[in-house]
């Protein structure tokens, strides 16, 4: 049972893998301008200079021979050359992966701690705690990542001076200091869709006859919450995490920019607008990964929250 | 022949306002005191008072990260900056854009020969002196067109550069040419270290290779998160410059929002950010110095159309007279710009500054005059024709100023269609013949590899020149400019030069927008960095230190 989800999912990531592939190695391909040109900023080279350089990356071959030549590296291990970096596309990659990976993080543990938390209380704490996150979470789930960054920036950076402004930061808390207005301004819309989804989840479940007996046999609240409510509310919370937290690494581009930080999204921008083909296939495969690897937690998490739910089924 | 480097450093402004439009958005601000600066270079300064003190690091941001260090492809703002601050030329451009001496003096024993001396002394990072073999080699290395570097052009009228002695380097030439000079006082100049470079191969310049030069900060690392790091070089060869900042950050910050927040809080001390829509709130803050310095950068309208109404000259000063210029200065540049009198930004004037000084003053600045304007139409026959241009409703500065033509060619009666792409895709106006096709004119930033008018002026106005887009030609442009490039004395070249830009000021093969000045920014408490456009061909960091 196991080893089958195993296998059914490493041959869907594949299979994601290779067709994103085709498709992005088409797109690119069919987009109008040349890397050389962008390479040389609109300069008019000579021809003999333009002759070498498309040489050197096989700009001269027919489509599919390119697309072969790329993906026969790739089966290799070998992502490539960037061409406006002249450097190893895996190398690239690696070097810009913990940034993404860190803001990612990040951004997940908020929204898990403080979604899930608020949305939880929300639904138990009628009154006053219920309307403030209701209010919140719709002024916050209309806000773009792009406008929570100006706005943490001026606020945060500019006026207090509470957090850096943008960069990485070296160390393990200089890092975390950089990341949290980058975190916060990517997962700011997202705590807010968690926490609406587990306010209607555990609202939903409190309602349960079997809970309403519970409460009626005098079994102690906090018993009931943990045993008949979270547990059950778990799948549909699980999915909208796992669903926003997966989108959250193609959003992350938007972040990375307004925070100046070199994530693999911005550079995926940069590399896309250059048309430098074999560092947007390289970062696309590992967001497609990632975002498969990201689903298939989900799944296997349905079956550890519910027995009744068959390993690599789709929860109900 | 004729054929000169060009940049469309259009798509630079741009790539940093593409990602971010919302944070690109033009602040109509009040006009500055741009009226003021009109001469030449009042106002400006050259260079800001060298610094006394030590520094430690100092981060210097570029509007992207730098994706080479290998001279022979610099071509764009990021890696200009950070090849300029490590390495040195053959001559080297001084901050008010005169050449001189840099690695070698330069002698002409005949019109065709140049010979090169190395100074005394000058010596790579490793501490092995440069040789005649270095000189040839990276000179090579760029003329070759096997190494696929940018600027083989430049070496058009080389015939060939060998070693003649101990310490000397003698280039013959097919025909005589005083634009090399220039050419070797900036990118195409940057010596390197022959066995360095030859070990590295093709990761010469790359984040793998390093790269091996004599300037007075060393390369030290280049990390993909933390950009490019320069050091001070205790033992630089030049005894007369002592670097003061210990090491100096490139850092690329595509987001012109997040470049302003760096400024303001101090994250970033430093740069030469290009652009900028909210210059005022820097000019503003209490933390951050902003100096305007002379530009060499030329803001245009680009003619391409080889028929219809702006093949005609007269429609074309028409327009050229119906621009609400200062709306320009104000709105795209918030100041940092200033009214045109020719083509070539004043800022331009490196050599025979007397002459051109002279000559451009003596020049009308291009105001607006409706009337006269409607005039020209009128004798053109042209009123209710239609133009089209190329234009990116992406790029916030492109499209503000686009704007700025419509409205001028709309006020004297022609009808106006505009073709919008996408940012990305602005750059095939100048290399493709496809994408041009249909489209009469565009928007572009243009500057040359050295301080001299013609350095920009040959690319568009000589038949061949590989930013004439409309094919113009003019028998005694062309004269005029040939006659410059095999002209030694400078004052007459200037003379020579300067009546090919007045030609260009009334035939207007382009149309000149504005001429931006070059804004440097500074964190309080630091000084001493070039301020003048000579900063993206020589080392601009050699007096930066804290105050």
């Amino acid at each position: 049972m196991r080893w089958r989800f195993l296998a059914r999912r490493l041959l869907m990531l594949i299979v994601s893998l290779l067709v994103a592939s085709f498709v992005i190695f088409g797109a690119l391909y069919l987009a109008p301008g040349n890397p050389i040109t962008a390479l040389s900023g609109g300069r008019a080279l000579p021809p003999a200079s333009l002759r070498v350089l498309e040489a050197r990356y096989h700009l001269n071959q027919p489509f599919f021979a390119q697309y072969w030549y790329w993906l026969e590296n790739a089966l290799h291990g070998n992502l490539g050359i960037s061409i406006t970096l002249q450097e190893n596309v895996s190398s690239v990659i690696a070097a810009r992966m913990w940034t993404t990976g860190g803001l990612v993080l990040f951004a997940s543990l908020i929204i898990l701690v403080f979604g899930i938390g608020s949305g939880v209380i929300a639904a138990l704490r009628p009154g006053l705690a219920d309307t403030s996150v209701l209010v919140s979470t719709s002024i916050s789930a209309a806000l773009p990542s792009f406008v929570a960054a100006i706005v943490l920036i001026t606020v945060f950076s500019v006026k207090l001076g509470w957090f850096p402004a943008l960069g990485n930061g070296t160390g393990f808390w200089s890092s975390v200091r950089h990341f949290t207005l980058p975190a916060i301004a990517l997962a700011i819309s997202s705590v807010a869709i968690v926490a609406r989804v587990t306010r209607a989840a555990v609202r939903e479940e409190a309602d349960r006859e079997h809970v309403q007996t519970a409460i009626s046999r005098g079994i102690p609240m906090r018993q009931i919450v943990r045993r008949h409510i979270l547990r059950n509310a778990a799948i549909p919370i699980t999915t909208v995490s796992g669903i926003t937290i997966a989108s959250l690494i193609a959003v992350a581009a938007v972040v990375e920019t307004a925070f100046s930080l070199n994530g693999l999204g911005a550079y995926l921008v940069q590399a896309a607008e250059s048309k430098d083909l074999a560092v947007v296939q390289g970062i696309s495969l590992v967001l497609v990964t990632a975002f498969v690897v990201i689903n298939a937690v989900v799944d296997v998490l349905y079956a550890v929250l519910d027995p009744r739910v068959a390993l690599g089924s789709r929860a109900q | 022949m004729g054929q000169r480097q060009r940049r469309s450093a259009a798509a630079a402004t741009l790539a940093a306002c593409a990602l971010l439009a919302a944070a690109c958005g033009r602040s109509a601000g009040g006009s500055n005191s741009s009226s003021d600066l009109v001469s030449p270079t009042r106002g400006l300064v050259i260079t800001t008072p060298a610094g006394t003190k030590p520094v430690s690091s100092v981060t210097w941001a570029v509007y992207r990260p730098v994706n080479s260090l290998d001279p022979i492809f610099a071509f764009d703002y990021p890696e200009n900056t950070a090849i300029s601050l490590m390495c040195e030329s053959l001559l080297l451009q001084a901050p008010d854009g005169s050449v001189g001496p840099g690695l070698a003096t330069v002698a002409t024993p005949n019109p065709t020969t140049m010979v090169f001396t190395l100074r005394p002394g000058v010596k790579f990072w490793d501490g092995d002196a440069v040789t005649p073999a270095d000189v040839v080699y990276s000179l090579d290395r760029q003329m070759l067109p096997s190494y696929g570097g940018f600027y083989g052009q430049v070496f058009n009228r080389v015939k060939s550069i060998a070693a003649t002695g101990a310490n000397q380097v003698t280039i013959t030439l097919k025909q005589p040419d005083y634009w090399l000079e220039g050419e070797l006082s900036s990118m195409p100049g940057i010596i390197i270290q022959k066995s360095f470079a030859e070990k590295q191969g093709k990761n010469y310049g790359t984040p793998a290779g390093g790269i091996m030069c004599t300037g007075p900060y060393m390369f030290k690392s280049w990390t993909a998160g933390g950009g490019v790091t320069a050091a001070a070089d205790p033992h630089y060869w030049n005894a007369a410059v002592k670097p003061k900042v210990g090491q100096i950050v490139i850092k690329g910050v595509p987001s012109a929002a997040s470049f302003t927040s760096g400024m303001l809080t101090g994250a970033i001390q430093g740069s030469y950010y290009f652009g900028l829509s909210n210059l005022k709130q820097l000019e503003n803050s209490s933390t951050v110095h902003v100096f305007q310095g002379p530009g060499q950068a030329t803001d245009a309208f680009i003619v391409s159309a080889t028929t219809g109404p702006l093949a005609n000259v007269k429609v074309r000063q028409a327009i050229s007279l119906a621009l609400g210029r200062q709306a320009i200065v104000d709105q795209v540049y918030d100041g940092a710009a200033m009214m045109p009198r020719w083509l070539a930004n004043p800022g331009t004037f490196g050599y025979g500054k007397s002459v051109f000084t002279a000559a451009y003053d003596k020049s009308p600045v291009l105001t607006q005059n409706l009337a006269e304007a409607r005039k020209l139409i009128k004798e053109a026959g042209v009123a209710g024709q239609t133009i089209t241009i190329g234009t990116s409703s992406e790029l916030a500065s492109i499209s503000a100023e686009t704007g700025a033509y419509q409205q001028a060619a709309e006020a004297i009666g022609l009808k106006v269609v505009l073709k919008s792409v996408s940012a990305a895709d602005y750059i095939n106006f100048f290399t493709s013949v496809e994408a041009r096709k249909g489209i009469d004119g565009f928007i572009t930033v243009n500057y040359g590899d050295y301080a001299d008018p013609a350095a920009l002026l040959a690319t568009l106005a000589i038949p061949g020149g590989d930013q004439n887009y409309d094919n113009f030609s003019n028998p005694e442009m062309t004269s005029l400019l040939n006659q410059a490039e095999g002209t030694a004395n400078p004052d007459q070249r200037a003379a020579l030069v300067a009546k090919a830009e007045e030609l260009a000021a009334k035939l207007l093969p382009w149309i000149p927008s504005v001429q931006p000045t070059n804004v440097l920014m500074l964190s309080k408490g630091l000084t001493g960095a070039t301020a003048s456009f000579s900063y993206m061909f020589a080392p601009w960091a050699d007096n930066l230190g804290g105050t």
